[in-house]
């Protein structure tokens, strides 16, 4: 597995646990399933964790570990399944501070759209970073600068630049 | 028109710089094939029966002369010398090369155009009655909410990887001539009864395998509140739309299986969730926007022109192209002219580069520059002097381009079908050709009048033969091409889907079994009834008896002969 | 348009004898698998007599595809004429053969000689 975020790639801190057992062992911050969630917190109360939850989960089944975990990885089945991409506004709306990365088969071209729609990193497979190398996915980033939509990523959107540059322009 | 301005300027050319990386990346490997099919095609570009096939974005369906050039360019230079014009009011190529496109969106992007979301699973190119800004049932013009829509939809980070493509038009009149019913959302600008301006929002229609009429989510929605209602909308399409079955993926089916009631009510509790004020466009933007929409500089002039008078009593052919092809025009003195694509025996929407360019001509000495494309594969001409008729009807009859046929049984709408469609079943173009010839005779056409059919070559329903007062749909039975005649369709306000006459038929009895039709009418007819209004009023069954007859006296034929 | 999907031939029972037909990446123009490579020749197509023939070309076909120079081969039931030229069985694959039959002046018709 390979973690990028726009910087580039990074050490990764979490690891996957399936099982409470293996989570309980896990040589860093273990990063569990939402079916195990539950069980965990009541074992292991006010100890760090990142929550792997399905692109099609509900907002609302997600709502109550928001503020317990401190990364939360939004599963993609496949890099054309959007899903994930709603999700991540949501979360992001409903206050989560933690993390947040988008983890599965996604390829270069999906990089930017992943940042604007509130993620941190993304984690891939090797089949695909084999492919796709970082600096691909540094290089897929930067191809489009600016955006039309409003209220996504960081700066501002081609519709609010046009309005800033007009109210600049007046004396 | 709509202008680029320095930012869409470099959005395109960066969108171009970023195909180019694609393709690269493709052939070296970095992309599969599965990967990069879906990109290819967010940049309109499929791969045909015989060749790629690039689908140019013609935004609610508007062009000047400038583009149309560059066009007729492209067609040589890339091309076999002509282009298509679609029933999303697009245009195609259908024999670039992969190595060639990006070079040939250079080329479009010097000309303030792309092919940005012409195909995937995505927000496609956004249409708009051919007619905005002309017709005297407007509202508002259309366009503005149309070019607004184009640029908050292009490479929308988050509804670029929809279940499934998605599909809006805009209306801004009473009568609907963007078919707003049957597209995944349909926007009718109107006023309420304080005389505001807003929306009514219609979600889940559409054609293909499963035709629905779009149904009413919100009944009036404020002008100012357009993009966040639609994030809301895409957002539960793009989270609940199904993902299992690419047949049930439309939004059609999530309305239709969550039911209207429980689909409104998410979005509206979405809707309730979003800071709208971050999301809409500022209200400077949306008048920057309808600017460039102001009416061109028309002359003062009189409602009639004595010069086109004139010139209707003395040459006929003149006066039947103007009485079949004019539309209009709210502005005293001037028209609307539609350019029908449909010489009889050509390729319905076919135009030539040559055409093009004088084409281009025309609309730039005549109609201000500008022109449209229609959901009918034809063209319009939207602002011509009365005084300039005869001369631009001239202009039009060297160029091969004034067929007085618009809206005619022979003005019909065909997709392209087996001739070039990798999933088509049956051919298209072939049949449309064979009803033209059949139907020829301008009187007979006359006599007949109104009459739009509409073909498809597979279930997918380009041709949007559900909505055709008289549909084909052309399928392969047992190994052979057959095909379905249906009537009642309608795309307007009193939006309708077809009814089955009856069992397929052969390729060759297709235009037979149409007179078949034509005769039920003409007999049932009552006073100045067109087709559809005869269908409406008696049903299909008189229609169902005369396809019957037909079929029967086919098949004694046929028996005889084979004795 | 999500799967612009391309069905293999939709030719029904006997599949034999077959040619492979597939796209040329970077062209777009279809393709038949010769001996020792493509043509874009419909008359230059090498014919798969047996399934073990059909079944290599067929391996063929994937290796090109992987090797990122063609797209979308498969094979394609054919009948063979008197002179022992393959004309598709399928109507569909024999509109990939010729060109659009709209456009005679276009496609494979217009640039090679007749399948006689
Ligand atoms: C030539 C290559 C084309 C391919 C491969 C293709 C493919 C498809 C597919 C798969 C659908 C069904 C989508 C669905 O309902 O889920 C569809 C629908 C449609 N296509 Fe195409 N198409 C092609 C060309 C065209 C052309 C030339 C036109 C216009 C003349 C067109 C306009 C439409 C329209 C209006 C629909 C209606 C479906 C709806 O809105 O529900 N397409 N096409
Ligand atoms: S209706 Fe079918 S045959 Fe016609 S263009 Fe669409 S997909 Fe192709």
């Amino acid at each position: 597995m390979t973690v990028i975020t726009k910087k580039g790639e990074i050490a990764d801190a979490y690891v996957r646990a399936d099982t409470l057992e293996t989570a309980f062992e896990a040589d860093g911050i273990p990063l569990i399933p939402a079916s195990l969630v539950d069980e965990y917190v009541v074992a292991k109360p006010g100890t760090d964790f990142g929550l792997s939850v399905p692109g099609s989960m509900p907002i609302e089944d997600l709502v109550p570990y928001l503020a317990q975990a401190s990364l939360i990885a939004i599963e993609f089945p496949g890099f054309s399944d959007g899903r994930g991409f709603s999700l991540a506004r949501r979360v992001k709306r409903e206050g989560f501070a933690g993390r947040l990365r988008a983890s599965g088969p996604l390829i270069a071209d999906q990089f930017t759209d992943a940042l604007q729609c509130g993620f941190d990193e993304v984690e891939l497979p090797e089949t695909m970073t084999n492919r796709q190398p970082v600096q691909q996915w540094m290089e897929a980033k930067d191809t489009i600068t600016d955006f039309y939509q409003s209220g996504y990523g960081e700066g501002l959107s081609i519709l609010e630049k046009r309005r800033a540059a007009r109210k600049g322009a007046r004396p | 028109m709509y202008r680029y301005d320095e930012f869409d300027e470099r959005f395109v050319r960066e969108r171009v710089a970023q195909f180019r990386g694609q393709v690269e990346r493709r052939l070296e490997g970095s992309l599969t094939e599965d990967e990069f099919k879906p990109l290819r095609l967010k940049n309109g570009l499929y791969l045909q029966l015989h060749a790629y096939m690039l689908r140019i974005a013609v935004p609610y369906g508007t062009l000047n002369s400038r583009q149309l050039r560059q066009l007729a360019h492209i067609a040589e230079t890339y091309d076999k010398g002509y282009g298509h014009f679609t029933t999303r009011q697009n245009l195609q190529f259908n024999w670039p090369k992969l190595k060639d496109v990006p070079d040939i969106l250079d080329l479009l992007a010097d000309v303030e155009m792309h092919c940005i979301q012409t195909s995937g699973n995505c927000i496609r190119n956004v249409t708009a009655d051919q007619f905005a800004g002309v017709a005297k049932d407007e509202v508002e013009d259309p366009r503005p909410t149309a070019e607004l829509l184009r640029q908050w939809s292009s490479l929308h980070p988050e509804f670029v990887w929809l279940p499934r493509k998605f599909k809006i038009a805009v209306t801004g009149a009473e009568h609907d001539r963007a078919a707003i019913k049957v597209h995944d959302i349909g926007l009718k600008l109107k006023r309420n009864a304080a005389g505001e301006v807003g929306y009514e929002v219609i979600v889940g229609g559409g054609l293909g395998r499963t035709p629905m009429i779009g149904k009413v989510v919100r009944d009036f929605l404020p002008k100012e509140e357009l993009l966040a209602y639609l994030e809301a909308i895409m957002r539960v399409y793009n989270s609940e739309g199904r993902r299992d079955n690419k047949y049930k993926a439309r939004v059609k089916i999530l309305v239709h299986e969550t039911g209207e009631e429980e689909f409104r009510a998410r979005v509206e509790e979405e809707y309730a969730k979003l800071d709208g004020p971050t999301i809409n466009a500022p209200e400077e933007e949306v008048e920057r926007i309808a600017a460039y929409f102001a009416p061109p500089a028309y002359e003062d002039l009189a409602e009639d022109s004595a010069t086109l008078d004139g010139a209707r009593a003395s040459d006929p052919a003149l006066d039947r192209f103007v009485e079949q092809n004019g539309f209009a025009h709210k502005q005293p003195g001037y028209i609307a002219l539609t350019i029908a694509l449909k010489e009889i025996g050509a390729v319905p929407g076919d135009m030539s580069a040559d055409q093009m360019r004088a084409f281009a001509d025309i609309a730039e000495k005549y109609s201000f520059d500008e022109f449209r494309v229609t959901h009918s594969q034809n063209l319009v001409l939207p602002h011509v002097k009365k005084d300039d008729l005869p001369a631009v009807y001239a202009a039009l009859k060297e160029a091969g381009l004034a067929s007085a046929n618009a809206g005619l049984i022979t003005d019909i709408i065909a997709c392209p079908g087996l001739d070039y469609c990798a999933l088509a079943t049956a051919k298209s173009i072939p049949i449309a050709q064979d009803i033209a010839k059949t139907f020829a005779d301008p009187d007979r056409q006359k006599a007949i009048g109104d009459l739009p059919i509409k073909i498809s070559g597979c279930i997918n329903a380009c041709g949007h033969h559900h909505v055709g007062a008289i549909g084909i749909l052309g399928l392969e039975k047992g190994g052979r091409e057959n095909y379905q005649i249906t009537i009642g369709g309608d795309a307007t306000e009193h939006a309708a889907l077809g009814e089955r006459l009856g069992p397929g038929i052969d390729a060759g009895d297709v235009p037979g079994a149409i007179e078949a039709v034509v005769e039920t009418y003409l007999a049932e007819k009552q006073g100045s009834e067109s087709f559809i209004e005869t269908v409406r009023r008696t049903g299909a069954e008189p229609f169902k008896a005369g396809f019957t007859a037909f079929i029967e006296a086919r098949a004694a034929a046929q028996s005889e002969a084979a004795e | 348009m999500a799967k612009e999907h391309r069905a293999g031939s939709k030719v029904r029972g006997d599949k034999l004898p077959a040619i492979l037909m597939a796209n040329h990446l970077l062209e777009g123009d279809v393709v038949f698998l010769a001996d020792g490579g493509w043509t874009l020749d419909p008359s230059g197509a090498k014919i798969a007599h047996d399934a073990e023939t059909a079944a290599a070309m067929e391996a063929e076909g994937k290796a090109a595809a992987a090797a990122n120079a063609v797209v979308d081969p498969y094979l394609v039931p054919v009948d063979l004429t008197t002179t022992g030229l393959p004309v598709a069985r399928h109507f569909r694959d024999a509109m990939r053969q010729k060109g659009p039959s709209v456009h005679p002046d276009m496609g494979k018709q217009a640039e090679y000689a007749p399948i006689r």
